[in-house]
């Protein structure tokens, strides 16, 4: 038991840099892990694993904050905060917040797992392809809050995104479409080498190309937040933790969904940031990190009730499981009695572990944005580049990430925001698939409908849907400044 | 700053000297050894912890474990396995790149998905056929086979059928099931096989066709029920299920039939390591411990390789290919890829 913990901590602490090279993932550093789970116990690659996708979760926020090059999707929205913060040079500070809500967020979401599992593996069950619509479309409204200086800009890029997301084969049909005749353009444009493009070449490009402006020394002599502030934040966190292990717990969306959600969510709610959101707000920080982290405890719900994996890392668990007979069904709970707790003690450990790694060398990684830029920026391209290939070891995923590369640095020169592009290539295949499969299952689009409104749950996620768009129109946003 | 200039240069041409030293050391090394001299590549046609992928993965240890070496699996997904497909083709014929794949590529011609597929391949291994169930919800209306047929009839595309996707287990059955029995459903797809069983769970449909594998725990559970299982006899472990063709004898021409996963290596691979791998994987195949991984799994083992594999895979082809075209799923008739209707043969 003792070498586990162990195993654990290796985890953690490998996991947070897996998690901040953009392309290395969680789910791939899983599947290198089950063809080796052979030799060893099964309970020491649980463990391995666990702590792996705990601090990858978490080590996405890092290269979001430092260099403003989310290391995985469920790290786009802690750029959107992280990033200014750095500018204004408190890269420590918010580090130090990222990494006390993450395991915040972390041990709400275990907690929730461990008293309400069946509660929520039953809202999972519900969720129908309209429903899952509903929720992608509420992620999708937080372009209207992106769009920088110029809500039509950031309209503008979705739609790109959205666009972008078409291309590649067609899922229901499994035709190709936009593919030109291209064999290497039927696995579709990966949104991950679009996003170390426009974010890790984009920026780095930018930074060289404009050399003048100033480096931002570091504060690093203060890093941990005052206590007082983090207790303000607390419902903040609450309620970005429980929208996370929600979303994380739904078999269709996981930590980037929660993570968006939680931050449009925040942006609503939070009547007087001290800085507004997108220019450096605490807040915008801690709603996304504590979601993605609190998803990974809403993930293994419908894993440990259902057998039904919850997220790609869960499908991995189990097939490793399956490898050494284990099967993972219905009735994991009384087959294999132990494994629930099993799992949620090394939850536990894992983010214990997490506070303690990731608040341990702040000051030295805060110090890295103090590099020359001669020298970071060439080393960001490498690692993009790398990051992009080992994506899947498509030499074309390269050449995504260098032509979108190009033309994030046209965006940030034109001062077009690249988070709406993103967000729309994030969402727009997963938005497109339930939409089809919610119309396909009605029948028409008028019965689509007609089943949004007489079904209590779509009924919900309409209204809320609604509220979202009405408070973005002109008017309600007038009413609100005159407040 | 100068020493340390100095230092620096002489720290670097050491490691370049030793990096080079080992490098050609290895290079000699590899070229001069007989098969297998190094780590093997295997890619993986789907997603990592899916129905392909476990399979795989436990056969590549048993196999590697013959071969003396170890084999470096990943999963290199997409346009229904044709990614990898033609990925593995474009690697040298040397044996060092293995492909693990389902019975999906024998469809790629007809559908029109890619021009390589299993013909372009010597299989090493097949290492078992799974048999495809009909199930619904517990709590569903259709408590047989025929009570659902009749429906069907009665309101054609009225009852939700959720899909794995084009060309997947699923929707090939779904083919079938209209070219012998003339039923139809709204086919819904989803994202394989744990989504579609979440979907029958949800009640977001009313039937759907998955391995016996994927069915057995939530069978046990009593959470959903087979209806029938396609093949031609019922399954052991499930005394009290009709096999389709008891009650639909027409249905009995096309089995053995099932989802199936294999070893495959470019065709264009010397002989000698063509048999050297599928000796190996024969040996690692028949051991005690992948034997029990199947039996666990509720796989039928087939264990075929060389000749005897593209027989099966060729009969495989024929009847899915037709039940396919027959239902406009295909986009090119079989026939145009010389392949005739399974019995045309006789009948002639």
């Amino acid at each position: 038991m003792l070498i586990n913990i162990l195993y654990v901590a290796a985890g953690v602490l490998a996991g947070i840099y897996v998690g901040a090279v953009p392309g290395l993932s969680v789910t791939m550093a899983a599947s290198l892990l089950i063809s080796m789970t052979y030799s060893w116990e099964v309970d020491a690659a649980l463990a391995v694993m666990m702590g792996v996708w705990v601090g990858g979760v978490y080590g996405g926020s890092r290269a979001a904050i430092l260099l403003n090059i989310p290391g995985a999707p469920a790290a786009v929205a802690t750029t959107f905060d992280g990033y200014p913060l750095a500018q204004k040079g408190e890269a420590g500070k918010a580090i130090a917040v990222s990494t006390v809500v993450s395991v915040f967020g972390g041990m709400l979401g275990l907690l929730v797992m461990v008293t309400a599992a069946p509660f929520i593996s039953g809202i999972a069950l519900v969720f129908s392809p309209r429903d899952y619509l509903l929720l992608l479309l509420m992620g999708l409204m937080l372009v209207g809050s992106l769009g920088g200086s110029s809500m039509a800009k950031g309209v503008m890029m979705a739609l790109a995104g959205l666009m972008l997301g078409v291309v590649g084969t067609d899922a229901i049909t499994g035709l190709g479409r936009f593919t030109l005749g291209i064999s290497d353009m039927r696995t579709g444009l990966s949104y991950i080498s679009v996003m170390i493009g426009v974010f890790g070449i984009g920026e780095a490009l930018y930074q060289l190309l404009h050399r003048d402006r100033p480096i931002i020394r570091q504060n690093v002599t203060k890093i941990t937040p005052p206590g007082r502030v983090l207790l303000g934040m607390l419902p903040l966190g609450i309620q970005s933790a429980l929208i996370g292990v929600v979303v994380g717990a739904l078999p269709g969306a996981g930590g980037d969904l929660a993570a968006l959600l939680a931050y449009d969510t925040a942006k609503r709610t939070v009547k007087k940031p001290k800085v507004p959101f997108g220019e450096g707000a605490y807040e915008g920080v801690v709603a996304p990190e504590s979601a993605n982290n609190a998803a990974v405890g809403g993930a293994l719900i419908p894993m440990l009730t259902l057998g039904i994996p919850g997220d790609s890392v869960t499908a991995i668990m189990i097939g490793a499981l399956q490898i050494h007979n284990i099967r993972v069904g219905p009735m994991i709970m009384t087959s294999q009695p132990d494994l629930f707790p099993r799992l949620a003690v090394m939850l536990l450990v894992a983010n214990g572990f997490l506070l303690v790694f990731g608040l341990t060398g702040i000051r030295i990684f805060s110090r890295l944005v103090e590099m020359p830029r001669e020298i970071l920026m060439p080393l960001i391209m490498v690692i993009s580049v790398i990051g992009s290939y080992s994506i899947s070891g498509n030499v074309s995923d390269i050449l995504w990430t260098v032509i979108f590369g190009i033309i994030g640095y046209l965006m940030k020169y034109y001062d077009y925001p690249v988070g709406p592009l993103i967000l729309g290539l994030i969402l727009g295949p997963s938005l497109e698939l339930h939409l089809r499969r919610a119309l396909m299952s009605a029948g028409s689009l008028g019965g689509m409908l007609g089943e949004m409104v007489t079904s209590p749950l779509s009924l919900v996620l309409l209204a809320l849907f609604a509220l979202i768009l009405v408070s973005q129109t002109g008017m309600c946003r007038r009413k609100a400044a005159a407040r | 700053m100068n020493r340390r200039k100095k230092l620096t240069t002489g720290i670097l041409l050491a490691v370049s000297t030793v990096v080079a030293a080992v490098e050609l050391y290895g290079g000699l090394h590899f070229y001069t050894r007989p098969y297998p001299a190094g780590n093997i590549s295997g890619y993986v046609a789907w997603g990592a912890g899916g129905p392909t992928d476990v399979v795989s993965r436990a056969l590549s240890v048993y196999g590697a474990r013959e071969l003396g070496t170890s084999i470096i699996i990943q999963n290199k997904t997409g346009a229904s396995g044709s990614v990898a497909t033609e990925f593995v083709k474009r690697q040298p014929a040397d044996g060092y790149s293995l492909l693990f794949n389902s019975e999906n590529p024998p469809l790629y011609k007809v559908m029109g998905l890619s021009g390589i597929d299993y013909d372009d391949y010597y299989p090493v291994i097949l290492a078992g056929q799974q048999t495809a169930v009909l199930v619904t919800a517990a709590d569903a209306a259709y408590t047989t086979v025929e009570a659902l047929f009749a429906e069907a009839l009665e309101n054609p595309d009225s009852i939700h059928l959720a899909t794995t996707g084009a060309g997947g287990l699923t929707s090939n059955v779904a083919a079938m099931m209209e070219a012998v029995s003339g039923v139809s459903f709204n086919q819904v797809p989803f994202d394989g096989d744990a989504a579609v069983i979440t979907a029958l769970l949800g009640g977001h449909a009313d039937v759907t066709v998955i391995n016996y594998s994927s069915a057995v725990d939530f069978v046990k559970d009593g959470s959903i029920r087979i209806l029938a299982v396609f093949s031609g006899q019922r399954l052991e472990s499930e005394p009290d299920v009709p096999a389709i063709s008891e009650i639909y004898p027409d249905y009995g021409r096309y089995f053995p039939w099932g989802t199936f996963v294999g070893v495959f290596v470019d065709d264009d691979t010397p002989g000698d390591v063509k048999a050297t791998l599928s000796e190996a994987f024969r040996r690692g195949w028949e051991s005690q411990g992948f034997q029990t991984f199947l039996e666990e799994n509720h796989i039928t083992p087939l264990g075929f390789t060389g000749e005897e594999a593209r027989a099966y895979i060729r009969k495989w082809q024929q009847v899915t290919t037709w039940i396919l075209y027959d239902s406009g799923q295909a986009l090119y008739s079989p026939a145009n890829f010389g392949l005739e209707r399974l019995g045309e043969e006789e009948t002639q």
